[in-house]
């Protein structure tokens, strides 16, 4: 679910998101016929709000914007407004994995260990200059780093700096709950004062 | 008020080396001794006894060059010892010979195990008696890529690196053995 | 302590990391166990080697700056401090008095700000989750305050060759001082909450005992040394930049066990604050950054420059051959050494007695592989 194209359009409009579901080829919903036996659009929108609201991710900080990463779970940025209050050390109870910090060869498998232990939907976050293309040190003389952790695996939100603030990390957050669910913030309460409050319409089938 | 060095001449312990004192201001270290292989660990257990701690073991590359026993491999492997009571700092550095092993002074000071070990990852440099020389920081599959080992065209000869060229390009022929 | 059959019967081998909560980074720690205890603690390194001595032999000596802030992203500013003092020994610069006033005053304030976080980190891996968001709380305080001079908030690339790069203002002036007197409130509240806490005692009263003779064939330095007993803190043995010019105490511990290196890094951080009181009395006028040729030279030779960083004592020794490029620089780091006494501390203990030791030595990982 997490490995959706990056390159399709995401509509911050529920209307149009039901539409693209529609349209999904894996979906066919004939208009002459009777239809499927099961529609899971609803199932599939509560649950992508529920997963959306409530990331939970797996310590890996690696390098310096591991401390950024620490600073963003702490009192003052407060990772746990939109959901990520628990930091998971395991990676078979969480299911987002922010690539803090620089991955070099010998770290390789245990990255992709990691991924492959975290069960189904995962996503990543590529946080810092190294994880998103080695950073300071793609170099001539490289001989160890891995210029980009999506070299290895499916990365689905990429925070540059070096290190980047918390309140960068806290946008990827964001942006992922809109890559999952289509919408910026998916629940109202965490609109943020002075925002139109938005209809959440299609909540009775059309 | 910081201890002066001059209360007590620690280069008289090491009389038996070939060492000069230099000028901590401009250096960094107060006493320097040049080494032969044979008395790296002779230089170790002196130091031991006198209470100085390892600062690090480590090495770099220059040309080699040929002398009276032979080719040697390039390759120079730097001690560093510093006292806690005193401020008095020691630099030991030796030529390392063509079979690229140099003894390991881990039964002495065991903080030179992982400096060692380094120093193998990043030269190629054995240390006959160490205890455990596997990769310490490269990888397994890269442990014999020695990353730190110059291209033929950067190298530089030893004398081009050390205090007496003053000119790069007029190096003098003439030079004192102990005056690096 | 250990009986054999039954002991042998149970020996099993545990990763300890490279993902772990408590190991501080990417560190694995192959334990050889038997039950509950740990026969035999071999660390391994380098997952998070990043070639900085290669990069350094590659680039003239200035574009080596941003590499000396992410060895010890935690406490950064040292190295910056270490790596410029040695290019100015080797060159021959002559730095502004106003602005070695300026270097030490934002050392020091990093030094408090890597205490905090190791402090909340240590409490962190024995179970309390408390300290930890008072610890950064009052680090994102030092941290404002260093972001509107320097402009970053963790890996800082302040100093340059001469000086530091912009000049502190009054806002700096007034903010550090109040924070000074904030922060001394908080030492109580600190005092409570862990230190007179029969839990935290228990946990590292007597755990993790280095002998003096250990810490000397080991080369600890820093405040692990200074717990058991050493006073060796290279501001006072080795005095570079201003730091003669103040008055301030070594902390020493008496037995070297947890507890022990625990105090005396609480009191370094009461000390650095008395040396940052006195350098903003003292504050002198003039310039902040001297003249420097554009491309520097390096004369052909070697160079060594100790300073202290938070872990211990940090040195560069450089190679230089004439040209603006280092032949070779090395960077001795003082968390190599202060982990490589772990096989023969961590002999025969009690696994959270592992924990409570990797806590106490205060490791940065990334900086012991470089």
């Amino acid at each position: 679910m997490g490995t959706e194209n990056k390159s399709s359009l995401i509509q911050p409009d529920l209307e149009a998101y039901v539409e693209h579901l529609k349209s999904e080829s894996c979906r066919p919903i004939i208009e002459d016929s009777a239809g499927p036996i099961l529609r899971m659009e609803l199932s599939d929108r509560i649950l992508k709000l529920c997963q959306a609201n409530s990331l939970w991710p797996m310590t890996f900080g690696i390098a310096c914007c591991a401390i950024e990463m620490m600073g963003t779970g702490m009192a003052r940025f407060d990772i746990s407004r939109y959901g990520s209050e628990v930091f998971r050390p395991s990676p078979r109870q969480s299911d987002l994995m922010i690539v803090a910090g620089t991955v070099n060869k010998k770290l390789a498998p245990v990255l992709l260990t990691l991924y492959e232990q975290m069960p189904s939907p995962k996503w990543v976050i590529a946080l810092g200059n190294c994880a998103i293309s080695g950073g300071p040190f793609k170099v001539k003389e490289n001989y160890n780093v891995i210029e980009g952790v999506d070299q290895l695996i499916p990365v689905d939100v990429y925070v540059p700096g070096c290190p980047p603030r918390p309140e960068g990390l806290l946008e990827g957050i964001l942006k992922l709950q809109e890559k999952i669910t289509g919408v910026r913030h998916p629940l109202p309460q965490n609109r943020h004062p002075g925002s139109p409050l938005r209809k959440v319409k299609g909540l009775k089938s059309k | 008020m910081p201890p002066t060095t001059k209360i007590f001449k620690e280069d008289i312990l090491f009389h038996e080396f070939n060492a000069t004192e230099t000028d901590y201001n401009q250096r960094g270290y107060h006493l320097e001794v040049a080494l032969e292989v044979n008395q790296v660990r002779k230089f170790a257990q002196k130091a031991y006894d006198h209470g100085f701690y390892l600062v690090f073991v480590t090495g770099f590359h220059v040309l080699p060059e040929e002398t009276e026993e032979g080719t040697t491999s390039g390759l120079n492997g730097v001690y560093q010892f510093a006292r806690y009571d005193r401020l008095y700092r020691i630099k030991g550095h030796v030529s390392v010979p063509e079979d690229m092993s140099l003894p390991s002074i881990c039964d002495i000071y065991q903080g030179a195990n992982w400096h060692e070990r380094e120093t193998r990852d990043l030269y190629g440099v054995n240390f006959d008696g160490h205890p455990n020389l596997k990769p310490l920081l490269l990888s397994d599959e890269d442990q014999d890529f020695h990353p730190l080992l110059k291209e033929e065209e950067n190298l530089k000869s030893l004398k081009e690196v050390s205090w007496s060229a003053e000119v790069p390009d007029s190096a003098e022929a003439d030079e004192k053995d102990a005056s690096e | 302590m250990l009986e054999s059959d039954f002991q042998e019967r149970n020996r099993f081998f545990l990763n300890m990391g490279p993902q772990h909560p408590s190991t501080h980074g990417v560190l694995l720690i192959v334990l050889e166990m038997s039950g509950e205890y740990v026969l035999d603690p071999q660390p391994v390194l380098g997952f998070v080697h990043r070639m900085h001595e290669k990069m350094a032999e590659s680039r003239p000596c200035v574009g080596f700056m941003p590499n000396t802030a992410r060895m010890d992203y935690v406490c950064a500013l040292p190295y910056n401090h270490g790596y410029v003092s040695l290019i100015e020994r080797k060159a021959g610069i002559e730095v502004p008095k106003r602005a070695e006033y300026i270097r030490v005053i934002t050392s020091e304030l990093n030094r408090v700000a890597s205490h905090l976080l190791w402090l909340g980190a240590y409490l962190l891996d024995l179970g309390a989750f408390t300290p930890i968001l008072y610890g950064f709380d009052d680090r994102e305080h030092i941290l404002d305050i260093l972001e509107d001079i320097t402009g970053s908030r963790l890996t800082y690339c302040y100093y340059r060759f001469g000086g530091v790069s912009r000049d502190i203002d009054d806002k700096f002036v007034a903010s550090t001082r109040a924070f000074i007197k904030r922060l001394r409130e908080r030492f109580v509240i600190y005092e409570k909450l862990v230190t007179k806490n029969i839990i935290f005692i228990k946990r590292t009263e007597n755990i993790g005992v280095v002998s003096p003779d250990m810490a000397l064939r080991y080369g600890m330095t820093g405040p692990n040394l200074r717990g058991s007993g050493i006073a060796y803190d290279v501001r006072k043995n080795e005095p570079y930049s201003v730091y003669p010019e103040f008055d301030f105490e070594i902390p020493v511990g008496s037995q070297g066990d947890c507890l022990d290196r625990y105090m005396v890094r609480i009191r370094e951080m009461e000390q650095s604050l008395r040396i940052i009181e006195q350098a903003l009395d003292r504050l002198p006028e003039g310039p902040v950054r001297a003249k420097v040729p554009k491309n520097i030279k390096l004369s052909p030779g070697d160079c060594n420059f100790a300073v202290e960083a938070a872990r211990g004592e940090l040195s560069y020794y450089l190679v230089g051959d004439g040209t603006s490029t280092p032949y070779r620089l090395k960077v001795r780091v003082p968390s190599y050494s202060n982990l490589s006494c772990l096989p023969e501390l961590g002999r025969g203990i009690l696994l959270p007695d592992l924990v409570s030791i990797l806590g106490s030595f205060d490791l940065v990982i990334p900086e012991m592989d470089r």
